[in-house]
Order: C-alpha cells, then sequence, then structure tokens
C-alpha cells in the first residue's frame, strides 16, 4: 500500500491547483473597479433636507419634478477642482432648461471658505452646506466628488464615481430623462 | 488517587467559579453607544482600504458612527441596520461575511479542517502506539536470554 | 549611462546564474567534481552582480538622476537623505532588486559554509535550486520590473516617494528585516528540494540547515512587529495590526516556520515527521512567494498597494511550478519517506509538538482562507465582499488560547511517556499561579472569557518557564558552587536551544498578553478643544496648547501641542501632525503617542486648527501595548541565543553526587 503521503500531496495539489485557476483569473481585473459603480441606481433617491448658503431650504419637494444632477464636493478636494470647468460649462449650456437643476453638496468645509471659494469661481448653480455629511451617508458616496443624476419622478439614473466630464455630464442627464420616460 | 488528583480539581473549580462570574449578565442590556460601537467594528469605512468604521478617523467613519449611534437609538436593529448599508454600499460595506450562499465556506471550513486535522492525529497516535513495526524473533528472546544469564550482577 | 550599466548588472547577474546551473547540471551527471566545483563559484558572481545591480540604483537615487523612470517616480531634489536610500525599496522595481541581493549573499553564505561538501550531490543540487530561483527573480527585473528604464523627457524633479514612505526613519529597517526573512527561507527550501530529488531524506539536510532556518525566522518575526510597530507610531489610525491582505502575507510564512521549527525538534529526536517537515518547508517557501504576488500584482486593495504591475502572471506561474515541484517529488519519493518512529504515548513532548503543528497550520489555514475568500467570492459567484479584523479575531482566538496553553505544558512533558507525578512535581505551582492571576484580573475588573483565559494561561507559562531556569540554575549551584548569575547563564549555555526557545516563549507570552489588554480595554474618544482648554480622558487631563507650522523641502508640517497630566503630574508635551507633501493630493497624520508602561496616551491630529483656533484631537488610551515591543526584544535576544554553540561540559566537582544527564532536559527537580 503506497504511503499515504502519495495521496495527500495529490488532494493538496488539486486544491493548491483549484485556488490558483481562480487566483489566475483575478488577476487582470481592477479590484477598485467595485468604486466606480454606485448601489443606488435605479433605486429612489434619498430625501434631500439641506440649506444652502443663505439659509434657504434646498429639498426634494423645491426640486420636485425636475430632473436633478446632484455634485458631491468641496474646496479642499484636488480632482473637485479639476472637474469644475467640467460642471460649468455644463451648467452654461443648461442654464435656460427650467426642468433640469444642479445641485452642489459640500461636506466637511467650513461656510465662509465655500462662500469665498463661489464667488471667486463664479459658480452660478445652487450650493447646499450638509453638516455632518448626513445627506452623503444618504446617497452611500465614497469620497468626493461624485456626481449623481435623478430624474423627475425621484429615481436615480446615473452615477459617478470621480470627476465627471462633459461627456459623462451629459450622459447622465439623458438617462434621467429616459427614466421618467 | 484522590489526593493526588485533589489540587488539580481545586484549581478547576477556581478557573471555573471565575470564568461563570465573568460571563454571568450582568443586567441591562447595552447601551446605544455601545452596541453603535460594536456595530461599527462590524462595518468598513468606504473611503479606506479595509479599516472598519471604528478605527477609521475620516469623517466618513465618523459620520457613519453617528449614523448608527441615531438608527440604533431610533429603535432599529443591529440586522436592519446592516441591511441599510448593504443596500447602500454592496456588500463588501461588511467585514464579518455572512454565512449564507458561500460565506457557509469561509466559517465552516477551517473548523473541518481542525477537526479533520485532530482526528487524523488522534488515529495517527493510535496507530503508532499499538503497531510496533518490528517484533522480536525467537532468535533475539535466545540472544537476550544468554545475554542476561552471562551478566552476573 | 547608468540605465546600461544597471541592466549590464543584471545581464551578468543573469548569465551567471544560468552558467552555474548548466555547470552543476553537468557535473551531477557526470559526477564530475572539478564541474561542481566550478558550479558553485558562479554563486558568488551573481552576488557581484546584485551588489553591482543595487549600488548603480543608489548613485541614480542619491545624484537625483531623473532620466532612470524609478528615480523620477520614488525621489525628488527636496527628499532627505534617508529616504532618497531607502528609495531602493520604495516601490516594486527596486525592491526585487534588494530581494536579488539578500538571496544572492543567503546564497554565498550557503556555498562558502559548504565549501568543503561542494562535491557531495546533495550540496550541488540545493545550490542549482537556489541558481534557479535567483534566475527568476533576474527575468523579473529583466522583463516586467526593470528598474532602469530610462524617460525621453527627464523631468527637472521628480515625483518623491510616496508620502508615507517618507514619514519615518523606521522605513529603513522594516522591509530589509522582512526580506532578511522571506529571501532566507529559500536556504532551507532548497535543501529540502534537494534531499529529495537525491533521496537523502534523513536527518542531513536538518540540521545542515537548521540555523539559517532560526535566523530567517527571527528576521521575519522582527520584521513583522516592526511593520506592526510602523502600522501604530507612523501611519496613525490607532492600532498596530489591520488583518491587510499584505499584513497576513507576511504572517502566513511566518506561522508554517514556527511549526517547522518545533516539529524538525521531533524529526532529529525520533526520526519521525519527514514528510510533515518536508511539505512545512516546501509551503513556507511557496507563501513567502504567494505574499509577494498579493502584495504586488495589484490583485488585493491594501494599504501597501503602491504600485501594480505586470509581473502578476510571472509570480503565480513561478508559484505554480515551485508547488508543482514540491508536491510531485514528495509524490514521487512517497514510500521512500515512511519512518521507522513511534510515539510511546499520546501524552508527551512528541505529541505536543504535533498538536502544536496542528494548530499553527490550523492558524496559517484561517489566515490563508480570509485573505484569498474575496477573490475567490468574486471569481465562483462574482460577489464582492471583505473579511476583515471580526472574522480574522473570533477564528484565530481560540486557536491562540490553545497554542498559549501548550505553551504552558508542553516543555514540561518528558520525552517518549510522562507520569502524572512528574507532571504534579513541574506543573501543579504554575497552574494554580495561572489560576490566582485569573481571580486577580477579574478582581480588577476584567470581564471578558477570552481576557481572562489569556492572562491566567500567560502567567502559567511564564511561572512554569521560570521555574525551568531556577531549576537548572539550582543543580548548577549544588554541583558546582556557583552563584545564582553564573549559574543561570551557564545553564542557559548548556543547552542553549532550549533556554533561548524558553526566552521567546516569554516574548511570545508578553505579546499576547498585549494583545489581550489593548484589543479589550482601550478607551477611544474625539475631543474638540480651544486653545488652552482641557478635557479629561481617563484620567489623563489634555490641555491643547496652540499650533505650530513648519515648512521645509520634503514637506509642510502642522502640529498641534498638547499638555497631558495625570494625577497632578506633569507628563510632558505631545504633538500630534498633520504633514502636506507639495506633489500629493492627500495629508499623511502623524500621531504623537505617550508610551507608559501600563498604558499609552495616543493623540492624533484629525481637523486642522481653523475657526476661531478650534481643534479636533483624537485620544486614545491604550493599555500594555509597549509589551508587544518588548515581547518582540525577547524574540530576538532568544533566537540569538538559541544560535549560540553549546558551551562544553566542565567536570563536577563531587562526581559521585552530581547527575550526570545525558539527554539535553533539564535536569529533573
Amino acid at each position: 500500500m503506497s504511503h499515504p503521503a502519495r495521496w495527500i500531496a495529490i488532494a493538496v495539489a488539486v486544491v493548491v491547483v483549484g485556488v490558483g485557476v481562480v487566483l489566475a483569473t483575478q488577476v487582470g481585473s481592477d479590484p477598485r473597479a467595485d468604486t466606480t459603480t454606485s448601489q443606488l441606481v435605479g433605486d429612489a433617491a434619498p430625501e434631500l433636507a439641506l440649506r444652502d448658503l443663505d439659509g434657504n431650504p434646498v429639498d426634494s419637494t423645491s426640486l420636485a419634478g425636475k430632473t436633478v444632477i446632484v455634485n458631491f464636493w468641496n474646496t479642499w478636494c484636488v480632482p473637485c477642482r479639476e472637474e469644475l470647468p467640467a460642471l460649468q460649462s455644463f451648467a452654461a449650456r443648461h442654464h435656460e432648461d427650467p426642468d433640469v437643476a444642479i445641485v452642489g453638496i459640500v461636506r466637511d468645509d467650513t461656510l465662509r471658505t465655500v462662500r469665498d471659494h463661489v464667488k471667486a469661481e463664479g459658480i452660478n448653480w445652487t450650493i447646499a452646506m450638509d453638516p455632518g455629511s448626513r445627506a452623503a451617508l444618504a446617497f452611500g458616496t465614497r469620497g468626493q466628488p461624485e456626481t449623481f443624476a435623478i430624474s423627475p419622478d425621484g429615481i436615480v439614473a446615473g452615477a459617478q464615481i470621480g470627476p465627471a466630464n462633459e461627456d459623462s455630464l451629459e450622459k447622465m442627464l439623458a438617462a434621467a430623462r429616459r427614466q421618467a420616460g | 488517587m484522590v489526593r493526588r488528583v485533589l489540587p488539580w480539581a481545586a484549581l478547576g473549580v477556581v478557573v471555573l467559579v471565575v470564568l461563570v462570574w465573568a460571563a454571568w449578565p450582568d443586567g441591562g442590556r447595552a447601551t446605544p453607544r455601545e452596541r453603535a460601537r460594536d456595530l461599527a467594528t462590524e462595518l468598513r469605512c468606504p473611503d479606506c482600504e479595509g479599516l472598519s468604521v471604528a478605527d477609521s478617523s475620516t469623517s466618513s467613519a465618523r459620520a457613519i458612527r453617528a449614523d448608527l449611534r441615531r438608527r440604533l437609538a431610533a429603535g432599529e436593529t443591529e440586522e436592519e441596520v446592516r441591511r441599510a448599508y448593504v443596500d447602500r454600499y454592496g456588500e463588501s460595506i461588511l467585514l464579518k461575511p455572512e454565512g449564507t450562499g458561500i460565506g457557509v465556506l469561509v466559517w465552516g471550513l477551517p473548523v473541518v479542517v481542525l477537526v479533520v486535522g485532530a482526528g487524523g492525529l488522534a488515529l495517527a497516535l493510535a496507530r503508532w502506539r499499538r503497531e510496533p513495526r518490528l517484533h522480536a524473533t525467537a532468535a533475539d528472546e535466545d540472544l537476550v536470554d544468554e545475554t542476561r544469564r552471562s551478566d552476573q550482577v | 549611462m547608468k540605465a546600461s550599466l544597471g541592466v549590464f548588472a543584471l545581464a551578468l547577474g543573469a548569465s551567471f546564474a544560468a552558467l552555474g546551473i548548466v555547470t552543476l547540471a553537468r557535473g551531477i551527471r557526470r559526477s564530475d567534481d572539478s564541474l561542481l566545483r566550478l558550479g558553485r563559484r558562479f554563486v558568488f558572481g551573481v552576488l557581484a552582480a546584485g551588489i553591482l545591480a543595487v549600488l548603480v540604483m543608489e548613485w541614480g537615487l542619491l545624484s537625483h538622476d531623473f532620466s532612470l523612470q524609478y528615480v523620477a517616480e520614488n525621489n525628488a531634489r527636496g527628499t532627505p537623505l534617508l529616504f532618497t536610500i531607502t528609495g531602493l525599496w520604495a516601490a516594486l522595481e527596486g525592491s526585487i532588486l534588494l530581494w536579488l541581493l539578500v538571496l544572492g549573499g543567503f546564497l554565498a553564505f550557503a556555498a562558502h559554509k559548504f565549501r568543503a561538501r561542494a562535491t557531495d550531490p546533495l550540496v550541488a543540487w540545493a545550490t542549482l535550486v537556489g541558481l534557479v530561483i535567483a534566475l527568476f527573480f533576474f527575468a523579473l527585473v529583466l522583463g516586467p520590473a526593470n528598474p532602469f528604464k530610462t524617460l525621453a523627457v527627464v523631468p527637472s524633479d521628480g515625483n518623491g516617494p510616496n508620502p508615507l514612505l517618507q514619514n519615518h526613519p523606521l522605513m529603513a529597517f522594516h522591509p530589509p528585516m522582512l526580506y532578511l526573512g522571506y529571501v532566507g527561507f529559500t536556504i532551507p527550501f532548497m535543501f529540502a528540494i534537494a534531499a529529495l530529488i537525491t533521496g537523502r531524506f534523513g536527518e542531513g539536510w536538518l540540521t545542515d540547515t537548521r540555523r539559517a532556518t532560526l535566523v530567517a525566522w527571527g528576521f521575519l518575526s522582527v520584521g513583522v512587529l516592526l511593520g506592526a510597530w510602523w502600522s501604530y507610531e507612523v501611519l496613525g489610525w490607532g492600532g498596530y495590526w489591520a488583518w491587510d491582505p499584505v499584513e497576513n502575507a507576511s504572517l502566513l510564512p511566518w506561522l508554517t516556520a514556527t511549526a517547522f521549527i518545533h516539529s524538525v525538534i521531533v524529526q532529529e529526536r525520533r526520526g519521525m515527521l519527514r514528510v510533515w517537515n518536508l511539505s512545512l518547508i516546501i509551503a513556507t517557501f511557496c507563501l513567502t512567494i504567494l505574499g509577494t504576488f498579493l502584495t504586488r500584482s495589484g490583485i488585493i486593495n491594501s494599504v501597501h498597494s503602491f504600485t501594480e504591475s505586470g509581473i502578476g502572471p510571472w509570480l503565480l506561474t513561478f508559484l505554480g511550478l515551485v508547488a508543482a515541484t514540491g508536491i510531485g517529488l514528495i509524490a514521487w519519493r512517497g514510500d521512500a519517506l515512511r519512518a521507522p518512529g513511534r510515539l510511546d504515548s499520546p501524552v508527551s513532548r512528541e505529541s505536543a509538538f504535533l498538536v502544536n503543528n496542528l494548530l499553527f497550520a490550523g492558524l496559517a489555514f484561517v489566515v490563508l482562507l480570509g485573505t484569498v475568500y474575496p477573490l475567490l467570492a468574486e471569481a465562483l459567484q462574482g460577489r464582492r465582499l471583505s473579511v476583515g479584523e471580526p472574522y480574522f479575531e473570533r477564528m484565530t482566538t481560540p486557536i491562540g488560547i490553545a497554542l498559549l496553553f501548550l505553551m504552558a505544558v508542553a516543555p514540561a512533558l518528558p520525552w517518549r511517556v510522562t507520569k502524572g507525578e512528574v507532571l504534579r512535581r513541574r506543573l501543579l505551582i504554575p497552574a494554580w499561579i495561572g489560576g490566582l492571576t485569573m481571580v486577580v484580573a477579574l478582581g480588577l475588573g476584567a470581564r471578558g472569557l477570552t481576557d481572562l483565559l489569556v492572562f491566567g494561561l500567560a502567567s502559567f507559562a511564564f511561572a512554569a518557564i521560570v521555574r525551568q531556569f531556577y531549576v537548572g540554575a539550582r543543580a548548577r549551584r549544588t554541583a558546582y558552587k556557583e552563584g545564582w548569575v553564573r549559574a543561570t547563564a551557564r545553564t542557559v549555555r548548556s543547552n542553549p536551544r532550549l533556554y533561548g526557545g524558553l526566552i521567546v516563549h516569554v516574548g511570545v507570552i508578553l505579546i499576547a498578553i498585549a494583545l489581550a489588554a489593548s484589543s479589550s480595554y482601550s478607551t477611544k474618544e474625539e475631543v474638540r478643544l480651544a486653545k488652552g482648554e482641557s478635557v479629561t480622558v481617563d484620567g489623563y487631563r489634555l490641555t491643547y496648547l496652540g499650533n505650530t507650522v513648519t515648512v521645509s523641502d520634503q514637506k509642510r508640517v502642522v502640529k498641534a501641542r498638547v499638555r497631558i497630566e495625570r494625577g497632578g503630574d506633569d507628563l510632558g508635551v505631545y504633538a500630534p501632525a498633520v504633514n502636506i507633501f507639495p506633489n500629493s493630493t492627500s495629508a499623511i497624520g502623524t500621531p504623537s503617542v505617550r508610551t507608559g508602561l501600563l498604558r499609552d496616551v495616543y493623540l492624533t491630529l484629525i481637523s486642522s486648527p481653523v475657526e476661531g483656533g478650534r481643534v479636533t484631537l483624537g485620544v486614545a488610551v491604550n493599555p500594555m501595548v509597549v509589551w508587544l515591543w518588548i515581547g518582540g526584544g525577547f524574540l530576538a535576544v532568544g533566537t540569538t541565543i538559541a544560535l549560540l554553540p553549546v558551551l562544553r561540559r566542565r567536570r563536577p566537582e563531587a562526581p559521585a553526587e552530581t547527575p550526570e544527564a545525558v539527554e539535553p532536559d533539564p535536569v529533573p527537580a
């Protein structure tokens, strides 16, 4: 009778080969890829209950019926500065559109710094403060910048983690409009 | 025999008493703050590399800790809170893999391996004890007797 | 010019390795002694090539030669000297140069040590295997991980190393220590393969490589603990072990190597467990390669994932070949490996070592499974999962407690067979000390079952070890009329393996206590303070004194100065900081830790002082953390002692009365 070592060695070999094949198939994939898709797409958008820089309410009722682009950012995040020109040209293009609203939500920043930044950069869309990051949590953000597109009937139609560009913004807007039919 | 066992038995009693005393529920459920902290150790901080919400000091982590306290104080159960976070962030937000589906493997396999290993070890020990590989032959026995006889001690 | 010189050095090394392989192979085939003697000389050529390549890279770093891509990515003009030098191992390509240097060193050491047996086929095969491994790593740096790539456009300044890697001088020690450990295991591995190939797997190769294994284990232990120290004192998230995949990768070979160190003793004494030991050492080596693969292939998210590259498939293939060779050889030799030994009793030191191995294998399996599981789940079910601290704690704690118990009991178990009386004499009092410790701990407020067991078993084990030293020294005092200190020293020198091992166990005990205490009894809070304001956390009064800003070429540092007081005593001013580097978007926090024998006060700066000068500080009070590092010191000391040669026994003054113990056992009391 052969030494049990032989059979154990074969069993171990099978397991090792199995695990090796699994690892090999994963070599090409990027583990950070899961951060480019949001779980929120297709679900109802969380309720917003914030205030803008002048203290006026920014909430789901005031935005009802509009296609909303929600952009999470703050003044000290470098990629947010990179995407600002794209947001500005997007805002300029849809300035006359009554059913498109852009809301920038700021977390972890101070009112004064944000006000100065908005004035300096000429940001002309609604900016809301998110004390305690509650809105960011509700949207399941993992950092900034993150952008979401919400259809007029309140469904999240598109999401982008990382800096947006004009192309992605237009695509999200189109998806949100399609969503509502 | 009893005399020899007594000091060990007494020690066993002492240890048992200590353990039971420590484990005795001291009345009063854990506060929401404590429950939130325990739950925070089970959730991964979304913008860190594998740190738990309890350990991380990023703003997301602090916001989530506050949210956990709020939810638990409002009466949600731990399971409901976990569900809500999985809905929002995906399964990878949980640091403790669920025991369903393939999760059975990660919790069960180590136990199986240890049990099988221990069993194998016990078997091997028993086998090694019971079967000496060599048996004394008649010629060997004679040689021993011869030596004994000639050794006048 | 440097690039060409560097590549030349690497090509030279690869050629030497290849030539050595061919020469040795022919020499073995033809039993040609002169070829064998020639073949081993190529090892020194490999070392020389490795040294040259490293020197060229350091030259490039020190001269800030940004025409080299590696230097441009990992160095800047403002980088301090120390971090310029350590830039060699700041990223993947340079790390492999370091690996090659260390490998060359170990191979040369082995070639020198066995020079008298250069014509022995076992040694020849071992050298050949070592050169094959070296050739693989040369292929890596000549292929996908080339550190001497040049840039067409030379930037005026480099990126500088990753901020995390230039924050603390420990960067100079942690990676090299780890590599000394990892690469050190190549030596027992290559001898194991040689033994399998030549069919000579008696005790020869074990004793030949025993010291190398112990040295590698020592370095790996220190390297892992340095990593934990770095995590705690430098990274600033508040803990020392995150069960990060790369941390686990360094732990896995340590676990199998620890099992091997123990079961090797059974093989030396009883000739058994040959297959198991061969498997353990092959597994250890495979795990060092797997660890490199997990760290460097970009397959897993980790704080260590600084670079991703295309070496993943190469490493995986190499790992597959190594594993296949090892398993294949064992399967081929299976029958001949059966050993004639037997165990006399299930309660003996031999069986305790077997249980030790079972538990360490179980630990290794748990850590491996937890680390690889997210990859498995994704490949098989497409689910993205995390496995973190709660899983690892839950699974490893019971095994750890069982190991603590074993550590207390096993050194007291005699070889072969145990009589109850012996156990009583050796263990009863230490066991009671353990039990009473549990009572005291309970009285002091400890309530966790795990903690109580750990404290009790730790003091049980410690008392048993102290007893063993005492008994040995006392016997020498009686026999040789020596003082306590001399008697203890001589006792240790008479059996350095045993007593060095016991000191290592003391280190492990201290670490176990520190782990239990700091994970269960830490307090953690965030406080917001204005200048001059105080707060009290866990008996410590903290006063925020104000902040300072320092700017240098390398970075901008914002510090918050905090005075710590306790019970009226001023314990000093500590300053957690935030470092901002010019080429990086994120700021790196540096904690400030007041280390105490019983408690650490751990301060972090969470928000920069803005807005009316208020600052948010993280405050944690962590008990017993310093004992982790002290335990590490014991590990290092114990390993060094275990490597000492045995002191020859002096003739006793009263030969008629003294027991002449032949077995290297502690003299029975």
